[in-house]
């Protein structure tokens, strides 16, 4: 009976114990899902041959602010290479330090100071990345749409165009192309 | 009916059809093979192709997982009706989108299988990576054709190729059937000549040549061979109508011979039988008056003795030997008479046995000579005891007259072989004979001594040959003057 009895507590703990698992299984899993998402960008979206300092440089992708996909971007670049270019994954605290990006993946926390930080990239090459409700209409290039457990995609064409990123018409395809009214 | 039977015109048509519709079902079955093979690469490329240009389309859907633009982009397969299946699988390994998009899970593979095109249970089934060029693989694309479009090509080309056949063949068969004639007719024609000839015996008839190939080669030497037939006919009937003509004549010529040997024979033994019944009736009915001759004779002698003197006493003497004389001699006659009349009556008889009872005989009749007898032992024959026993005592007796002025005398009886045959022999080392005279020894009354110098009548021994000869046998003598005689005789 004892045993029995020590059978019903130890399943009751584990019943506990997965609903909590389940809460952070989901976030976890949206993470490495945009984690994914920003290494494939590379894959279809191309930058002006000014934006690497030298052939062989690598990719890098920037994330400003906080981790959102804490250490998912790190295993997923890891070994990988696009057109010949390895991966390089930086974080950056304050837009000052960047240097040489490519996909820059603003993090929701610094959306207080995305203005700025969009306003010190504009000219320069890089793909801009949020999951901000407004990113797009604001100047900002892909925006993370989470739906259903879905993450889809929002593009503002014409900020990469005028960035010099051409993106793949198949990008386009997959997802929802906007227009920021008033420009 | 057999093959090796079947008309030579039915077996060129066969063979030459034959030979044809394999060569068409050959040719055919390399071109619809040929095709099948072709058409599935074809269709395998095609499909490879379809699928290289859905998986590039479909990276983007795969990178950012978008399912619904995944399913469009399947459906677009809509517009080929031969496509059974189709599916995307992410990264991982797990299904993404599939098409047709009510199509039950399990009608898919539960994860990609090895990257490549290929025939599988009655389908053609393709995976395909997906990935942008250059980068890592982003999933995977599946294809599933049936096979519904190799099939209908694979049965339109049989049905082709079977028609081409059927037609091919006819077309051969009427061929054949015009052109075997080139070979048959030839062959048949040499057959009906051979049948004619054997049929009828009618060597005259030829067999009509119809070109210079083997078959005008071969009429040819036949109807040369005909022709010698005809010419060794011809001399075998000559030689056989000169042949019977010789032997018919040969035969009327031996039928006459014959007819006249008969009438000789006839008349020779009428004559032969009248003869013996005179010389029988005249033997005895001489002796009646012989008898009177001797019996006055001795009257005169015995009861007028007294009026005769010594001459004509030595007178009666005379006449009553020469009386006696001739009755001994119509004796021997009629004895020689009887044997050619006796009836013949054969079985085996010991003819060393009456030698000896001959011999013992001989020495009783005249104790006083002293003859040395050497007489085989156990020869026989077959015949008629009586009249071998005649004929084998007139030998012995003979034999012992001739040897009377012998100092020592010999008489032998034995046997020899001569010329394949038995022969018996009589031989003694008497007064013999003069070799020029051996024919006449056996004639009736003919002696090569005088009475004088061995007494006799000359019968004896022309019995002795009547009695062989009535055996089937024959007799000879050989013998020289003073040094013996021998006497041969076969049964």
């Amino acid at each position: 009976m004892a045993l029995l009895k020590a059978t019903y507590v130890s399943a009751a703990v584990l019943v506990a114990s997965a609903a909590c698992l389940q809460a952070q299984a989901a976030r976890a899993a949206e993470s490495q899902v945009k984690a994914v998402f920003l290494f494939n960008f590379a894959q279809f979206v191309g930058w002006p041959p000014a934006a690497f300092p030298d052939s062989g440089a690598p990719l890098v992708i920037g994330i400003l602010g906080d981790d959102p996909v804490e250490g998912f971007l790190d295993q997923t670049v890891r070994g990988e290479q696009v057109r010949g270019r390895a991966f390089q994954v930086q974080r950056y605290h304050s837009v000052d330090e960047i240097k040489t990006c490519h996909v820059l993946f603003i993090s929701r926390p610094s959306a207080a100071r995305l203005d700025d930080v969009l306003a010190s990239v504009r000219s320069k090459p890089i793909l801009t990345v949020s999951d901000d409700d407004r990113f797009a209409e604001r100047g900002g290039m892909v925006r993370f749409v989470t739906d259903h457990n879905r993450i889809r995609l929002q593009i503002n064409l014409d900020a990469a165009q005028a960035a010099s990123l051409t993106i793949s018409s198949k990008l386009l395809r997959v997802a929802e192309i906007v227009t920021p009214p008033g420009r | 009916m057999p093959l090796r039977d079947w008309p030579i015109r039915r077996k060129l048509t066969v063979m030459l059809v034959l030979i044809s519709g394999l060569v068409l079902f050959l040719t055919s079955a390399a071109l619809v093979g040929y095709q099948y093979w072709s058409f599935r690469q074809t269709m395998r490329n095609t499909l490879a192709v379809r699928g290289r240009i859905l998986a590039t389309n479909s990276t983007a859907s795969l990178a950012f997982a978008n399912e619904a633009d995944a399913r469009e982009l399947l459906s677009a397969l809509r517009a080929d009706p031969h496509i059974a299946a189709a599916a995307l699988y992410d990264q991982n390994g797990r299904l993404f989108a599939a098409y047709p998009a009510d199509l039950p899970r399990a009608a898919l593979p539960a994860a990609p299988q090895p990257d490549g095109y290929r025939f599988e249970r009655g389908r053609l089934i393709g995976f395909q990576p997906v990935a942008e060029t250059g980068s890592q693989r982003l999933g995977t694309l599946f294809l599933a054709s049936d096979l519904e479009a190799v099939y209908t090509t694979f049965r339109l080309s049989g049905v082709i190729a079977l028609g081409v056949m059927a037609v091919s063949l006819l077309a051969a068969y009427l061929l054949s059937t015009a052109l075997q004639d080139t070979i048959a007719q030839p062959i048949l024609m040499l057959g009906e000549t051979a049948r004619a000839v054997s049929d009828r015996r009618d060597y005259a008839v030829r067999a009509p040549k119809l070109g210079e190939d083997e078959l005008g080669v071969l009429t040819d030497a036949f109807n040369h061979m005909l022709g010698r037939i005809e010419e060794q006919d011809r001399a075998l009937r000559e030689s056989k109508e000169g042949l019977e003509r010789r032997v018919a004549d040969r035969t009327h010529e031996l039928e006459e011979r014959n007819e006249s040997l008969r009438r000789n024979t006839a008349e020779l033994l009428a004559a032969n039988t009248e003869l013996d019944a005179f010389a029988y009736s005249v033997s005895h009915d001489l002796r009646a008056p012989l008898r009177s001759i001797d019996g006055f004779s001795q009257v005169l002698l015995e009861d007028y003795a007294a009026q005769l003197d010594q001459a004509g006493r030595d007178s009666l003497q005379r006449v009553r030997a020469a009386s006696q004389r001739m009755g001994m001699l119509i004796d021997d006659l009629l004895k020689l008479a009887r044997i050619t009349r006796a009836e013949m009556r054969t079985e085996v008889v010991d003819l060393s046995g009456l030698a000896r009872d001959i011999a013992a005989d001989l020495q009783r009749s005249s104790p006083a000579r002293a003859v040395e007898f050497a007489i085989a032992q156990g020869l026989e024959a077959r015949g008629d005891p009586r009249l071998l026993r005649v004929a084998l005592e007139n030998l012995l007796r003979n034999s012992w007259k001739y040897t009377a002025k012998q100092a020592q005398p010999r008489i032998e009886f034995g046997s020899i072989a001569a010329n394949g045959e038995r022969a018996f022999l009589v031989r003694d080392n008497g007064a013999g004979f003069d070799m020029q005279y051996a024919d006449k020894l056996f004639g009736v009354f003919q002696r090569l001594h005088s009475a004088a110098e061995f007494e006799g009548t000359g019968v004896g021994l022309a019995t002795v040959r009547r009695i062989i000869t009535r055996h089937g046998g024959r007799i000879w003598a050989e013998g020289v003057v003073d040094r013996g005689a021998t006497f041969y005789f076969t049964l």
